[in-house]
């Protein structure tokens, strides 16, 4: 039995018509490979054949200008030893929990941006695109102003209220939250964009009758919109799960070298980046990758089993 | 039901029912302004700053405690970067770069998508799986093995070796498969029946219907594909290949940084990409309606 | 290619791997007949200057073309190690003492020693501390270009206002823990010192001075009672409130609350004196001199050096590039464009000249009794062990001799794995 959704569609396709692709010819399938088979080449030349190499290469010891020696698990045992890696996925676990945050905020702002009648709809789209043009140093040097222990905005606000000053990004206990709120601001216009095209397709028919029937904004909105978005949500909370157990280079941006909390906010990824760019330890970091790899899948996987519970397709 | 196949798209809201009605001025929708504008802020904040930035003179960014508007407003950044970069052909990289890279997308993902959403077919699964397979691990693992895939085929320092690997995409593939799967079943089938192949039916109706989705890939790998940094500094080492984002991560010093010149110059690369949203988001805010596709 | 064939013809009586190397070059020339090389370099600040030196070094070798390649110090090291395997890796390009030994140990640079010796390049002109730099296994790989020295940096008229005298050459250590508790006023938040957490500007100068290592033989010196010594003198300050704690000077930087005018004296290398210059207050009233005495007065010397790769198919060109670039003109001409101060003894007049405000010979003149960068084959690695663990000591939370143990304890392990592999 599949955990694609693709099967469970066709099911209850099938269910409803009888005449649908239930059962194809042979020819139909053939046809299909050719739909595949571009991509399909593409992946294999540039991603699997990669994959493939640099898994052979996390059994290896790899010299920094090539070559390479057999080493057998090593590398694999190194990362399962190593403290500093079980720390930086309890970071990556958090950054991944915070990151999630962006989904509900982006749902709601693209449902208020679908808001029939509203005016000046087209320059809000536009202000929330514009961090998806911001120059990501722009990005840390703004964050860290506001963040700033002596001179930030953030506390001088706090200070109006009575809250003694903090050195947000540099007091271990904050900076991963710090880093995480950065997060979350800069990827909800990424998942508006998405919610935005999903939502646009939800049939207009849908919103008029339910219109008819006296349903309000609200109600809408969780028996119309979030349903039909199911597929679309779906789609973002694996997306946004994977990119956020991959965060790095945020992290990188707004902690610098040597901030006293850099140990404390690392995340997996920058890890690997630090064994494999810096210290010379290719071997040693594609085994951290396909390990890191290994854990994505399998919450993936978990992600693909529990839709059936949740997604509405066509 | 047989003109479902010619186009499935309706005239869009703007023209259509939503604004035949009256703006309704109500609390409801105050409210809502103010929660758009509060956000729209927090979202605009960063973008401002770099403007201010950009205008400021060297010893001013530096300065604790910062100052929000600047001393005198300097406008001589804006010409550095034209004096400190070869502009005009690094844009031309980035434009080639960007352009390659969505459009592969828009090709081979769409077609991967429709497979893997619409057809069964013996290894579907497996392979979709796989495919996913690809976001799961850091990218820069692997880009030696892909520099040497570039070098091979000789085509370090060209366009090509900017967007090649980049047009393949599982985030593509993933995302307009779920466009897919959202569309109702009935429209294919009807298409079916009245003897339509699959290409056609892919070509001709589906895809039409799922124009939204791809817009929004288009939007978000143009955008990567223009921010891109590592890849491009890789695999063209020659400043006259390299495209702008590169050009630009170029002012960066080991110790200091001229910021003024680098958040200028990143703020002339941005305007072609505003650009493109703009007209892309025509698409993607158009609503799409189904003929009689209710049942 | 008349000119070309003769030098070759000329060199290949000299030497026979040279001969190879002419020859190699057949494909690799354009229609006019010239070589062109690749120049790799990561500073744009320097590139002006450069191009000044490749547009005389091209007057005097019309058969040859360099061009430069920039790429971001960010990604410097990355994009040169993957291209080394491609061989894509410009002809002649920057190193520095952290990757050096990496470099050397595993053969992609050229060794230069049979050339210098062949046309007496003048190596002894440059500071022997820098020249020891690139040499690995007593073969020369890289020629020094350049040297930085760190200084002590002060701000005249925050001391005017403490009615205090400026730093000179006489100062000590307890001349500057003095000055600092008196200059430090937080109402103002200005702080009389920066004990930024600083490797190259802070931490080596304070460990040689208080007369301890960082690294000696193979082994670790931060476990050296020395080197704490010199380290507590840092982390006293923090803690007494003299200096900033490091969690402050992350967003804003020793270098950046000098330039505002909010801390009085810091540690910064000699190539910042540009940058400083800009900056109006501090040409008005900035000062420089040499840093305060510990147990000895040292300070740390670090400078560029050209190598060429090994993978080069024009490494005679090559040669006589980098061979130029360590030349009396070449270094007269990087004096002249004022970023950094070049290593070729007697021409730095040009820089010291460019800003007469600041008394910029001090940084030469501790050039004698400087200890260089200390580097290994893999330093990366044990000096990405220092601020994780030495952070919590330079934020005011105390400890500094157990974090120093401890990352002598770690330090001597990633040496230990180094020296295995």
């Amino acid at each position: 039995m599949s955990v694609f959704p693709a099967t469970a569609a066709a099911k209850s396709a099938g269910r409803r018509s009888p005449t649908s692709t239930a059962r194809p010819a042979p020819r139909g399938q053939r046809t299909a490979y050719w739909f595949i088979a571009p991509l399909g080449l593409g992946f294999a030349v540039f991603y699997f054949w990669p994959m493939i190499q640099t898994f052979y290469f996390s059994f290896t010891k790899f010299g920094p200008f090539g070559g390479h020696t057999w080493t057998g698990t090593d590398n694999y045992a190194r990362v399962l030893r190593d403290v500093t890696v079980w720390q930086a996925l309890g970071n990556t676990l958090i950054y991944c929990g915070i990151g999630l945050l962006a989904l509900p905020l982006a749902i709601v702002v693209a449902a208020l941006l679908n808001r029939r009648g509203l005016r000046g709809v087209a320059v809000y789209r536009a202000l929330y695109f514009v961090p998806f043009v911001t120059l990501p140093v722009a990005v840390g040097l703004v964050w860290n102003w506001l963040y700033s222990g002596d001179f930030g905005l953030l506390n001088e606000i706090l200070g109006w209220f009575g809250v003694d000053r903090h050195y947000w990004v540099s007091d271990p206990s904050t900076a991963v939250l710090a880093i995480g709120a950065v997060m979350v601001w800069s990827t909800t216009g990424y998942y508006l964009v998405i919610f935005m095209a999903g939502i646009k397709s939800i049939p207009q028919d849908y919103y008029e009758a339910a219109e008819l029937d006296g349903a309000g904004a609200l109600r809408r909105f969780f028996t119309i919109t979030l349903p039909l978005l199911s597929p679309t949500l779906f789609f973002a909370s694996v997306i946004c799960m994977i990119q956020s157990l991959q965060t790095f280079d945020l992290i990188y941006i707004m902690m610098g070298e040597k901030n006293p909390a850099v140990g404390d906010t690392q995340s997996v990824v920058g890890l690997f980046y630090k064994w494999a760019f810096i210290e010379n330890a290719q071997g040693a970091a594609a085994a951290l990758a396909f390990l890191l790899m290994l854990l994505i899948a399998g919450l993936t996987y978990l992600q693909f089993r529990l839709q059936r519970k949740w997604v509405h397709y066509g | 039901m047989a003109d479902t196949r010619t186009d499935g798209v309706r005239a869009p809201v703007g023209g259509g029912a939503g604004a035949s009605r009256p703006p309704r001025v109500n609390a409801g929708s105050v409210a809502t302004h103010a929660a758009l504008s509060l956000g729209a802020l927090v979202m605009v904040f960063p973008f401002l700053w770099q403007l201010l930035t950009a205008v400021k003179s060297l010893a001013e960014v530096s300065r604790v405690p910062p100052t929000f508007l600047p001393d005198d407003w300097n406008w001589t950044s804006f010409d550095e970067v034209f004096t400190a970069l070869p502009f005009r052909e690094m844009l031309t990289n980035s434009v080639l770069a960007t352009a390659g890279r969505t459009a592969g997308q828009l090709v081979f993902c769409s077609l991967a998508a429709y497979a893997f959403a619409r057809l069964r077919f013996r290894g579907r699964d497996v392979l979709f799986g796989l495919f996913l397979s690809v976001l799961m691990v850091p990218s820069s693992l692997l880009v030696l093995p892909q520099y040497d895939i570039i070098q091979q085929f000789g085509l370090l320092n060209s366009t090509p070796a900017l967007f090649l690997p980049g047009m393949f995409s599982a985030f593509g593939t993933f995302l307009l498969r779920q466009a897919f799967l959202a569309l109702p079943r009935e429209l294919e089938e009807a298409a079916r029946i009245d003897g339509a192949g699959t290409f056609r039916i892919f070509w001709s109706i589906m895809l039409p219907l799922i124009r939204p989705a791809l817009a929004a890939l288009a939007v978000i790998t143009a955008m990567t594909a223009w921010n891109d940094l590592l890849w491009p500094l890789i695999v063209n080492t020659d400043p006259q290949t390299m495209p702008i984002s590169a050009g630009l991560s170029s002012l960066e010093g080991q110790y200091e940084t001229n910021y003024p010149v680098m958040m200028a110059g990143s703020l002339i690369a941005s305007l072609p990409m505003l650009l493109v949203y703009v007209f892309l988001q025509r698409h993607f805010v158009q609503s799409v309606a189904f003929s009689g596709a209710k049942g | 290619m008349h000119r070309r064939t003769l030098l070759c013809s000329g060199l290949a009586a000299a030497s026979a791997p040279v001969l190879a190397a002419c020859s190699d070059e057949g494909g690799s020339t354009d229609a006019g007949g010239r070589t062109t090389l690749s120049y790799g370099m990561w500073d744009p600040a320097q590139v002006p200057g450069m191009e000044q030196i490749i547009a005389a070094f091209e007057k005097e070798h019309p058969d040859i073309r360099v061009r430069v390649e920039l790429t971001p110090w960010a990604n410097y090291w990355t994009t040169l190690k993957t291209s080394m395997r491609g061989g894509t890796a410009p002809d002649v390009f920057w190193m520095n003492a952290v990757n050096f030994q990496l470099y050397a140990a595993h053969d992609v640079l050229e060794p230069l020693s049979e050339h210098i010796e062949r046309d007496r390049t003048p190596v002894d002109r440059h500071p022997e501390q820098l020249v020891r730099l690139y040499a690995y296994d007593g073969t020369q790989y890289g020629l020094p270009k350049d040297f930085d020295t760190v200084g002590l940096w002060y701000n005249k008229a925050l001391f005017d206002k403490a009615g205090i005298k400026y730093p000179d050459t006489s100062w000590t250590w307890d001349d500057l823990r003095d000055a600092a508790a008196e200059l430090t006023n937080p109402r103002e938040r200005v702080h009389g010192f920066c004990s930024e957490m600083h490797r190259q500007f802070v931490l080596y100068p304070a460990i040689h001075a208080a007369s301890g290592h960082v690294l000696r033989d193979g082994k670790s010196g931060f476990g050296d009672e020395r080197s704490i010594e010199g380290l507590r003198f840092l982390t006293d300050m923090i803690d007494r409130g003299w200096s900033p704690p490091q969690s402050a000077m992350v967003e804003s930087t020793a270098r950046v609350r000098y330039w505002s005018e909010k801390a009085a004296m810091v540690h910064d290398l000699s190539a910042m004196a540009g940058q400083m210059y800009a900056v109006p207050a501090l040409k008005d009233h900035g000062g420089v001199t040499v840093l305060p005495k510990g147990r000895e007065r040292t300070t740390i010397i670090h400078g560029l050096a050209n190598v060429i790769s090994a993978k080069s198919e024009k490494k005679a060109a090559a040669w006589k590039f980098v061979h130029f670039m360590a030349g009396r003109r070449a270094a007269e001409i990087q004096a002249k464009s004022g970023v950094t101060i070049s290593s070729y003894a007697g021409t730095q007049d040009a820089w010291l000249k460019s800003m007469p405000e600041f008394d910029l010979r001090h940084f030469l003149d501790m050039e004698k009794s400087a200890a260089p960068y200390p580097s290994s084959k893999n330093t990366a690695v044990w000096e990405n062990l220092q601020y994780p663990l030495l952070g919590a000591a330079f934020s005011g939370k105390g400890g500094i001799e157990g974090a120093a143990r401890t990352l002598g304890e770690q330090m001597d392990r990633a040496l230990k794995e180094e020296r295995q592999s």
